[in-house]
């Protein structure tokens, strides 16, 4: 009980780089997360255009240069070709259209009347040419049949401005996925620093040569010394590790109650063992305070770097990515960004994620053999 | 007497060095044993392997009774031990720290309570209660650290040289404190190269050079291993070499020497050899103006022993 007292107290004395620490891990893994927006959302936009209308504007031209008029931005540019060609040059304009005389009058009489247009050939040109096609063939359609000019431009109005509902078949939330993701990506370094940072801190007054021998020569078992602070210690990863998840149930809500939430848990939780293992191991071999933040920056922000948390793991180049498949953190950020394309939880989707889970369970466990080897020998002086 | 600890032909060898060369010795329940020798006699190394902090290579560690090794918690229970190096947590107050290293083992709070009191009131520690390492001058930081061997009130007590450059008065409070644990029926290994304070703390004293035992009794018997009696300084601004010559002469002188002002005379023995002196140097009109006499110390016997010093 004494030893937990003190670890307690120790603890206490390191608050104050503590808080530091995770107020700004806090305000990164928010400010990640809220800028962190997919862009999958459609926005319709209007491209550019001039129209040179040489017909009269009346009956079916009107309503052409009405229709284009109410879905593009129309220019005034002077009547001169040369200065059209210069604003298609320079991008001032995308488009232009060319309404040749006669245009109503060819039309009405099944004529077939070619609007000659000029374009930047980009995609807003592009945008600008397919209003103007579909027009024609809804114009097109209906000349068809038997209705008179107004009835046709009534028909032509009603049928242009029908809009189509889309409706999603995936029930997939994947703009919070996103978000949840790249929280999680995220928390491979917070979780990381944290665990090493705090745990080689407290380790290294626990385990100071001097106060070390004054422990072993006393008659607390030196085994049951070490299984309490490593019990001590697994209780502080397990609060970090609690922290991180009630900070992802604030900023996500609903998400992290579905079976997305509970597998993201699941995930960090495999890998906060491996992070508690990792930093006990550090903490046994790590004499000098002063090298902690040096071995911070190599491990936890070489591995987030090198593994995805900060930058998505398709942005990074394919040397890197195999460089990181020696790191448990590429499994822990692989099995995040599987999480959240995860349509049906059976065996199939998640045989990966359990995977990865076991290749972390394995790196823990190997840390977990090299501390007790190397405190057993620590033991003895020579 | 019984025997708190048993030695038997300790061997502790690295490699090439043999740091501890078939020692055998024993301590005597509530004695206070002084470890006397210079830096690299293997007094350290010697504790360290009595405390199974260490392996050797041969021989045997008995304490009370039964064999010492690095799972003998029973013993440990009643060992208690202040390192040469200040061994306390840099994050804990004077109190915390003595209490975790008592928690060690008393696991009663009420008693570790008063036995903290005890050895805060023992090391004078009093008004430091509250106060964290760094901020402890380094004669309190070595008080501390004896705190933190002590609270448990063992009955074997380890101290490696514990007063290594502490000041004046912390040194008194240090040897204090020693005493009182004495008085409380502790027995004591002091290990030490000031051989003052084994002059003034010790019932016996084991002297060391390379590993090996050169003398060991009390600091009396020891003394007569010097071969001199006496030692008589002398501080002179004029003596004639004819009278120089004359005090060679004198029974029962071993040794004289004069330079800067300083006579020094060394007897073998006899008795009354200073007033002797002093009524000479009346006869001969000698003035003088200090004039002191001292019995052989352990440095002496040492220089006997080995042929050098022991602080050399």
């Amino acid at each position: 009980m004494i030893v937990f007292k003190t670890f307690l107290k120790v603890l206490n004395k390191c608050k104050a780089p503590i808080i530091l620490y995770t107020i700004i891990l806090v305000f990164f893994a928010g400010f990640n997360t809220k800028t962190s927006e997919q862009g999958n959302e459609f926005t319709a936009s209007k491209p550019d255009i001039v129209i040179v209308c040489e017909d009269k504007v009346e009956g079916i031209t009107k309503n052409l240069v009405e229709y284009l008029s109410k879905n593009s931005n129309i220019k005034e540019i002077e009547n001169n070709e040369e200065k059209r060609n210069d604003a298609l040059f320079y991008r001032d304009v995308n488009y232009i259209v060319y309404i040749p005389k006669n245009f109503r009058s060819d039309f009405l009489e099944h004529q077939n009347p070619q609007i000659a247009i000029k374009s930047t050939g980009d995609y807003q040109a592009s945008l600008a040419n397919m209003l103007l096609e579909r027009y024609l063939n809804v114009a097109n359609t209906y000349l068809e049949f038997d209705f008179t000019e107004e009835e046709m431009i009534d028909k032509l109005q009603e049928t242009l401005e029908t809009k189509v509902s889309v409706e999603m078949t995936s029930k997939l939330d994947t703009d919070s996925l996103y978000k949840v993701s790249t929280y999680y990506n995220f928390t491979n370094y917070c979780i990381l620093a944290g665990s090493i940072y705090v745990i080689c801190l407290i380790l290294s007054s626990f385990k100071n040569e001097k106060v070390l021998k004054r422990t072993i020569i006393s008659s607390l078992n030196y085994q049951k010394y070490n299984r309490i602070l490593l019990a001590s210690n697994s209780l502080f990863a397990f609060v970090l590790w609690f922290f991180y998840i009630l900070l992802s149930f604030v900023l996500f809500g609903s998400v992290m109650w579905s079976l997305h939430g509970a597998f993201y848990i699941l995930n960090s939780f495999v890998f906060s063992l491996f992070a508690l293992t990792l930093a006990f191991f550090l903490g046994n071999i790590i004499k000098n305070k002063n090298a902690l933040n040096g071995i911070i920056n190599v491990i936890a922000l070489g591995s987030s770097f090198l593994c995805g948390a900060f930058v998505p793991m398709e942005w990074l180049p394919n040397t890197v990515l195999n460089l990181a498949h020696i790191l448990p953190s590429y499994y822990f950020i692989k099995s995040n960004e599987l999480i959240k394309t995860i349509e049906v939880f059976d065996f199939a989707s998640l045989k990966s994620i359990y995977l990865n889970m076991i290749i972390i369970v394995i790196f823990a466990i190997g840390f977990m053999i090299l501390s007790s080897i190397f405190t057993s020998k620590k033991r003895k002086l020579a | 007497m019984k025997n708190c600890i048993e030695v038997k032909n300790l061997v502790k060898e690295y490699k090439t060095v043999r740091a501890i060369d078939d020692l055998t010795f024993e301590v005597h329940e509530g004695e206070i044993l002084g470890l006397l020798g210079p830096n690299g006699s293997g007094k350290s190394t010697t504790i360290n392997c009595i405390l199974s902090l260490l392996n050797f290579s041969k021989g045997s560690i008995k304490i009370f009774g039964k064999k010492m090794d690095v799972n003998a918690y029973e013993i440990k229970r009643n060992i208690g031990v202040v390192f040469q190096d200040v061994s306390v947590f840099e994050e804990l107050n004077v109190i915390d720290n003595i209490d975790y290293f008592c928690g060690l083992y008393i696991k009663d709070k009420k008693l570790r309570k008063t036995y903290i009191e005890d050895a805060i009131a023992l090391v004078g520690l009093e008004n430091y209660k509250k106060f964290y390492p760094k901020q402890l001058s380094g004669g309190l930081l070595r008080r501390l650290n004896i705190a933190c061997g002590i609270a448990h009130k063992p009955k074997l007590i380890f101290l490696d040289e514990p007063t290594v450059a502490v000041d004046p008065q912390s040194r008194n409070n240090i040897l204090d404190g020693i005493e009182k644990l004495r008085e409380e029926g502790a027995t004591i290994v002091y290990t030490t190269h000031y051989m003052e304070e084994v002059e003034i703390l010790c019932d016996r004293v084991i002297i060391l050079d390379k590993g090996k035992i050169i003398a060991s009794g009390t600091c009396d018997a020891l003394k007569t291993l010097a071969n001199i009696e006496e030692k008589v300084t002398v501080e002179v601004l004029d003596l004639p070499p004819k009278v120089l010559e004359k005090i060679k002469e004198f029974k029962n002188v071993e040794e004289v020497s004069y330079l800067d002002n300083i006579l020094f005379i060394t007897y073998k023995k006899g008795k009354n050899n200073l007033s002797e002196l002093m009524e000479f140097l009346k006869e001969k009109r000698v003035n003088y103006n200090k004039i002191f006499s001292e019995r052989p110390t352990l440095n002496d016997v040492f220089l006997e022993l080995t042929g050098k010093e022991l602080r050399d």
